[in-house]
């Protein structure tokens, strides 16, 4: 139901919002690159500093939290066998110092998770289309990512209707071994197929009828176009960036 | 047979679908659920098998909290026909589909037979045993979703949106079904914003919106009610809402079925026709 | 003119022995507003579906007879084209609708077709206002009641300006109060664009005073074309199962005590009026 959830696309307009995809995209490249470079805490607070205004920019500061708070686990994980690592083969000097890499390894992960956080959080997924669209992505693919985040909410639902409606005749889903609640998906699975055929052959005749393919050179009511402020956002990204670089390979 | 006692509903997306529902419902009544889509109908109608339990409250049937009930148990005396009968079919036959539920409740093989056999027969469905469900028509899965759910014999049946994309004769067979099982003393429970079909059924109406239960009462009383049922965005049944458009002249807008509202109507028409006379 | 005429058309499904439709003949004038009437399964939907060209280019099947749609041969162009002429509505509105906002569901056709921008856009605006849904334009078909999906379904028809539009069934899964929004929707478009419309429908109570022509379908074959007055009120329909608005029964009813209506009436509005002239007339 989460993953669901994280599929729909909360709309809103703020400065973030309307800045073109592709830039939005850079940004969080770079960023990732960043990440690769440095291993120094303070780089890494920048870097979570900055997604921390964005995020604020955008109102979802909210949702952007929940994304970092889910790559805890992961984290910690992470914290946990470098420190095991370190300590046990005395890479470091002292135990503070192993903790104090471990740690820094185990945020540089954080970071390296969300450096795309921002982009899916404010991104529509039909920006996302017009973005592959403008790379020349073939539009059925387009169509093919767009109508899988239309159509996933409704076969979720349907997956629970069908659930509800088998059990309503007796069949005890979480009951019985393995191999008896294997053999109980079955008339799970038969409807949910059959309704998606169903529906796949509906969905062929609506687009039959909406001159899906009539032309190759398809047009589109919106176009990805780079404003005054997408470059500007861009070009201080990019000088951000060749700083990081620059500092990299030769520190002041 | 069936009571709510303060009924609350949180879906896990925290939408409220139901709110202080409180209702009872006896033995052998027939019951028409009406509401606008998101009134809370279905998670009315699925509190009554435990596949959903309330999050504050009671939901009763048969006098056993439904919390300590498994789905399967209560489903021996609730059957619930869902409003997609494609949702249950995934066998070859539908002889098999009406024997599986059977076998599922634990019915032994020989009561699973006479049971295929009475259950079709009843639905009109015997010609067809061994076809695929795949196969039927709208009107036709309808009656199998039914059949296979009345084959264990429940005292209460529930369908949900039973009229919803089917023709003028298959919902006249459907409301003449519906009579007849509760004739023989079942509790029948339709949730419906079919006003037409519960006209005819002149069952009890219980109206629903946002959550809450909103009126409950005959359907003669409720589906005149013009007020009420545009605050639930309902439509009048034709038959009130022609009469209520003359009320001024004297006519009857309480009326519901052609028969009643002719009867009316041609009595007004002879005190008009006696005082001119006089 | 005529919009649709059609000649001995039969089809069968190919995998079926028996045809769907059989013997159809039917020509329909530019402006007029039909009812196809009939059981599900008498073939309705596959009549619709000879009208934009998915018989026989989606379904494969056999097809005798003609079918010429706005001056075209329809098994002999392709749909896209077609569908430039016929707007088609079908019964779910979530399976017509691909897009993440409504206003790129009713640009959709348009932008396959490849139409410049400029014009997607000011077809977009006119759909939008023609159906009434302007402020829906940037929400997701998520949001969105069944009536209201509906009516996008049926402004992305729109935008392709058709000369007529099919509608199977536009209202079978939805509520009674937005099926009536979707009449009313469907009256506003014939009143202001004077489109030709058929649609195959089963409430007749909302539809039978506003149609100008019944056809009544059963087994494949046209089995009465007429007036709706003459369909409703004629005492052979009885059998086929016709849905017949209330207020026809109740007048009839009246009249076998009263002469009240001269003309069985067809909605309650001219229900209302008739007893009020009659009831006038008495006591005067």
């Amino acid at each position: 139901m989460s993953i669901l959830e994280g599929l729909r696309f909360y709309a809103s307009d703020t400065v973030i919002h309307r800045l073109d995809p592709r830039v939005k995209f850079l940004i969080s490249m770079l960023m990732l690159i960043i990440v690769v470079m440095y291993v120094e805490v303070w780089m890494l607070t920048i870097l979570i500093a900055l997604q921390a205004i964005m995020a604020y920019a955008a109102k979802v500061v909210r949702r952007w939290l929940k994304t970092i708070r889910g790559s805890l686990p992961l984290a910690v994980l992470v914290f946990g066998l470098n420190a095991i690592f370190f300590i046990s083969s005395g890479t470091y000097a002292t135990l503070q110092e192993a903790l104090y890499q471990s740690t820094a390894l185990a945020y540089r992960l954080v970071l390296f998770l969300s450096s795309f956080s921002i982009f899916f959080l404010t991104t529509t997924p039909e920006e996302i289309g017009l973005t592959l669209t403008s790379w020349r992505v073939p539009y059925p693919y387009t169509f093919a990512f767009i109508s899988a985040i239309r159509f996933t909410p409704i076969i979720a639902q349907e997956l629970r209707d069908i659930m509800d409606a088998q059990r309503a005749r007796g069949v005890e889903l979480d009951k019985g071994g393995p191999l008896q609640r294997a053999k109980k998906l079955v008339p799970i699975l038969v409807p949910l197929l059959a309704n998606a055929l169903r529906r796949a052959y509906e969905l062929a005749e609506a687009m039959e009828v909406k001159c899906f393919g009539a032309t190759k050179k398809r047009t589109s009511l919106r176009e990805l176009k780079m404003r005054y402020k997408d470059y500007v956002v861009l070009s201080v990204s990019l000088a951000l960036f060749s700083l990081a670089a620059y500092y990299r390979l030769f520190p002041f | 047979m069936i009571r709510f006692d303060n009924v609350t509903y949180v879906y896990p997306t925290g939408v409220k679908a139901l709110n202080g529902v409180s209702v009872e419902i006896g033995r052998g009544e027939l019951v028409a659920l009406m509401g606008e889509n998101g009134a809370g109908k279905t998670t009315f109608i699925k509190h009554l098998n435990g596949l959903l339990k309330p999050t504050n409250g009671k939901v009763y049937v048969d006098g056993k909290d439904t919390r300590t009930l498994s789905v399967a148990q209560l489903s021996r005396v609730v059957g619930i026909v869902f409003q997609n009968a494609d949702d249950m079919f995934f066998l070859p036959t539908i002889e098999e589909e009406v024997a599986f539920s059977l076998r599922n409740l634990g019915f032994s093989e020989e009561v699973v037979q006479k049971r295929v056999d009475w259950a079709l027969k009843f639905m009109e469905l015997e010609e067809y045993r061994k076809r695929s469900p795949f196969l039927l028509s709208g009107g036709e899965k309808k009656r199998l979703a039914l059949a296979i759910i009345l084959a264990w014999n429940p005292q209460v049946i529930a369908m949900d949106e039973p009229t919803v994309g089917q023709d003028s004769a298959q919902k006249e067979k459907l409301k003449e079904m519906i009579k007849q099982l509760n004739l023989q003393g079942r509790t029948v429970i339709i949730s419906t914003h079919d006003v037409e079909f519960v006209a005819e059924l002149r069952s009890r109406v219980i109206l629903m919106s946002k959550g809450r239960i909103v009126a409950d009462g005959r359907a003669e009383t409720i589906l005149t009610d013009g007020e009420l049922l545009s605050s639930c965005s309902i439509l009048m049944p034709q038959v009130a809402a022609t009469m209520s458009r003359l009320a001024d002249l004297g006519f009857n807008a309480k009326v519901i079925s052609v028969d009643e509202a002719v009867r009316n109507i041609v009595e007004v028409l002879r005190r008009f026709e006696h005082t001119r006379g006089a | 003119m005529e919009i649709v005429k059609i000649e001995g058309l039969t089809f069968t499904y190919s995998g079926s022995d028996t045809p769907a439709i059989s013997d159809i003949n039917l020509s329909i004038e530019e402006g007029e507003f039909v009812l196809l009437l009939g059981p599900s399964g008498c073939g309705k939907s596959t009549l619709c579906r000879c009208l934009n060209g998915l018989i026989p280019h989606f379904y494969a099947g056999k097809m005798e007879g003609r079918v010429i749609v706005a001056g075209m041969d329809v098994s002999k162009t392709p749909t896209y084209v077609l569908s430039q002429h016929v707007g088609m509505v079908f019964q779910n509105p979530e399976n017509q609708l691909f897009s993440l906002t409504v206003e790129n569901d009713v640009a959709f056709a348009l932008e396959n077709l490849g139409i410049p921008r400029d014009e997607i856009r000011r077809r977009v605006d006119f759909a939008l206002k023609a159906v009434g849904i302007e402020d829906l334009r940037k929400r997701s078909p998520f949001e969105l009641s069944g009536g209201q999906q509906q009516k996008v379904a049926i402004a992305s028809v729109l935008a392709l300006m058709p000369k007529l539009m099919v509608l199977d069934e536009p209202t079978s899964s939805l509520d009674p109060a937005s099926a009536k929004s979707i009449i009313e929707t469907i009256l506003k478009i014939r009143k202001e664009l004077g489109t030709s419309i058929i649609v195959a429908e089963h409430r007749v109570e909302l539809l039978a005073d506003k149609v100008d022509r019944v056809i009544v379908m059963q087994k494949g074959r046209i089995i009465k074309d007429g007036r709706p007055r003459e369909i409703f009120v004629s005492e052979e329909m009885v059998p086929y199962g016709i849905p017949v608005p209330k207020v026809v029964s109740m007048a009839k009813g009246v009249n076998k005590y009263f002469q009240v209506f001269n003309e069985i009436p067809l909605s309650s509005e001219e229900f209302e009026q008739d007893i009020r002239r009659f009831v006038h007339d008495k006591v005067r």
